[in-house]
């Protein structure tokens, strides 16, 4: 069985460069820029807000890793996220967030609402930064993002070593003032360096930004329960008939994230 | 008692939500891109938001240069088939990552992700590893997979090392069962094998928006070949009649730093 918790890798963080493969043939190249020249990109034109902050494994909280979230509104509600190893031209995609208002969640299922983390404390500690843009224009925004909530699948394990993606997606929470919820000091001292910012002066700018009057008490559900989320991928009797209409079609909406579930075998 | 109350104030604001929030979960009809919930972007938040971006440079996305158009079902029942847009970056000669959506239009929804290897790297994984992937072989040269508004000599020559190549995808929004949000856990997805499986109406459809025909493109991708090894025995797993569903399982993750924190 795959599972999102169990690595048959190294643990040692892998880079881009350790991403196996050869350098792009001139060929590659010509075909690419053509293909890019001709083609129109219009879902990806909408991609053009970048965050730069930090995720937490939900199954290991002592793993932190610094995410590139590449970021498009679809409406007033709802933003759908890239995010990347880096917000350099060799970043890997490493998996994908959603990110919604406090109302759109408030709507949630609450087993689903289990599978998601709040945002207020990582803009109002000023961990969540636009690079690039003055904090005056980012604080715009923030005011409004920061009673959202998000739902974080991270697709590549690289920082326990994985040279390719492996195993299903793992889950990804949020930093938070309680710990392991706080994000190491020599990261932030790192990302700071990198883009000559302060992550302190930020958060002392944004002192005014309110969050939710409540924060959901099912999102950043570890605060509570000290636990996490894997992903197992299970074996199952394969459907295959094709060609049925979709109304007919067995549909089983619900997760199962009930604490005593013991690994159910229910098809999710 | 101060429990109490903050359940009290979930509830009322739960019912003051609209009809609209209630219908995030399924079953209904496919859901479209406009049902997902929410206002129309504001045109502050709007002007916000570009003025903001064009201080900022967008690398890793402008490196995607790619769009592909495929069908992707679900690893545990080939019933539920969905087209799938491609945006692919060409992240080195052996290794392609692509964002999916359900559409090529403005307000596409980002349903998921596919990373792309070749034989030689997928040979490389561990067999546990490979069982999640699936070949692209029998797709490129059915002529169902390709590059729209792309010429055909110029996609032909890209489906040529296609054909070779081995996909793993992961969607996260089931708007084929009416999921208006993104809900549950990553859905494992395969890709298909052999004639007969895709459904002929989706194929039509899709042949018909883009005014081509895949008949014409598997004549044209007759000369194409797959891994030189053959099509892998541990990718596409589901044929051997069992198929791949996820569940989510609770773990201890905070080890020796958790402090409980009771409401």
């Amino acid at each position: 069985m795959s599972s999102s918790d169990i690595s048959p890798g190294q643990a040692i963080p892998s880079t881009p460069e350790d991403v196996p493969g050869g350098r792009k043939s001139a060929s590659s190249h010509i075909l690419g820029t053509g293909a890019g020249m001709i083609q129109s990109f219009k879902p990806i034109n909408n991609f053009q807000q970048h965050v730069c902050t930090w995720a937490i494994f939900s199954h290991d909280m002592k793993r932190q890793i610094e995410t590139h979230h590449y970021c498009s509104r679809l409406n007033e509600d709802f933003l759908q996220c890239l995010v990347y190893d880096t917000d350099r031209a060799d970043g890997r995609l490493i998996g994908v967030e959603y990110i919604i208002s406090e109302r759109l969640f408030l709507g949630l299922p609450d087993e689903e609402k289990k599978l998601w983390h709040s945002h207020f404390y990582e803009i109002k500690n000023g961990l969540w930064v636009n690079p690039g843009v003055p904090e005056i224009v980012q604080k715009l925004e923030l005011k409004q993002l920061a009673n959202t909530y998000g739902k974080f699948w991270c697709t590549w394990q690289f920082d326990r070593g994985d040279r390719l993606p492996l195993g299903p997606p793992a889950l990804m929470m949020s930093p938070q003032a309680q710990a392991p919820g706080q994000i190491r000091p020599e990261l932030i001292k790192e990302r700071d360096e990198k883009y000559h910012i302060s992550t302190s002066e930020k958060a002392e700018s944004r002192k005014d930004i309110q969050g939710p009057e409540l924060i959901h008490p099912l999102s950043d559900l570890w605060k509570t329960t000290g636990k996490g989320w894997a992903v197992d991928l299970k074996e199952v009797d394969m459907i295959l008939r094709a060609g049925t209409p979709l109304a007919d079609m067995d549909r089983n909406t619900n997760v199962d994230t009930t604490e005593d579930s013991k690994g159910d075998e229910s098809r999710l | 008692m101060q429990r109490d109350e903050t359940d009290r104030a979930i509830r009322e604001r739960e019912s003051a939500s609209s009809a609209r929030m209630a219908t995030a979960v399924g079953p209904g009809p496919i859901r479209g891109p406009d049902d997902v919930p929410g206002e129309p972007t504001k045109t502050m938040t709007m002007l916000k938001e570009r003025g903001a971006s064009v201080m900022q440079s967008l690398k890793p996305i402008s490196r995607i240069h790619q769009h592909l158009c495929a069908f992707h079902f679900y690893a545990y029942d080939m019933r539920r088939q969905v087209e799938a847009h491609h945006y692919c970056t060409h992240y080195n000669e052996d290794v392609h990552q692509c964002a999916i959506f359900d559409s090529d239009k403005e307000n596409a929804r980002l349903i998921g992700v596919e990373y792309i290897v070749t034989e030689k790297l997928f040979k490389s994984l561990p067999d546990e590893e490979k069982k999640l992937w699936h070949s692209h072989e029998y797709e490129v040269k059915s002529g169902v997979l390709f590059l729209p508004g792309i010429p055909q000599p110029i996609e032909h020559s890209e489906m040529k090392m296609l054909a070779k190549t081995y996909g793993k995808v992961f969607h996260f929004w089931q708007f084929d069962r009416g999921d208006s949000l993104p809900l549950g856990p990553p859905q494992l997805m395969m890709a298909l094998t052999a004639d007969g499986q895709l459904q002929q109406e989706l194929a039509a459809d899709v042949e018909k928006r883009y005014d081509v025909s895949f008949a014409e493109k598997r004549k044209n991708r007759e000369d194409l070949e797959g891994p030189e090894g053959g099509v892998h025995s541990l990718s596409n797993s589901w044929t051997s009649g069992k198929g791949l569903a996820s569940a989510i399982r609770p773990v201890e993750s905070c080890e020796g730093v958790f402090q409980s924190v009771h409401l």
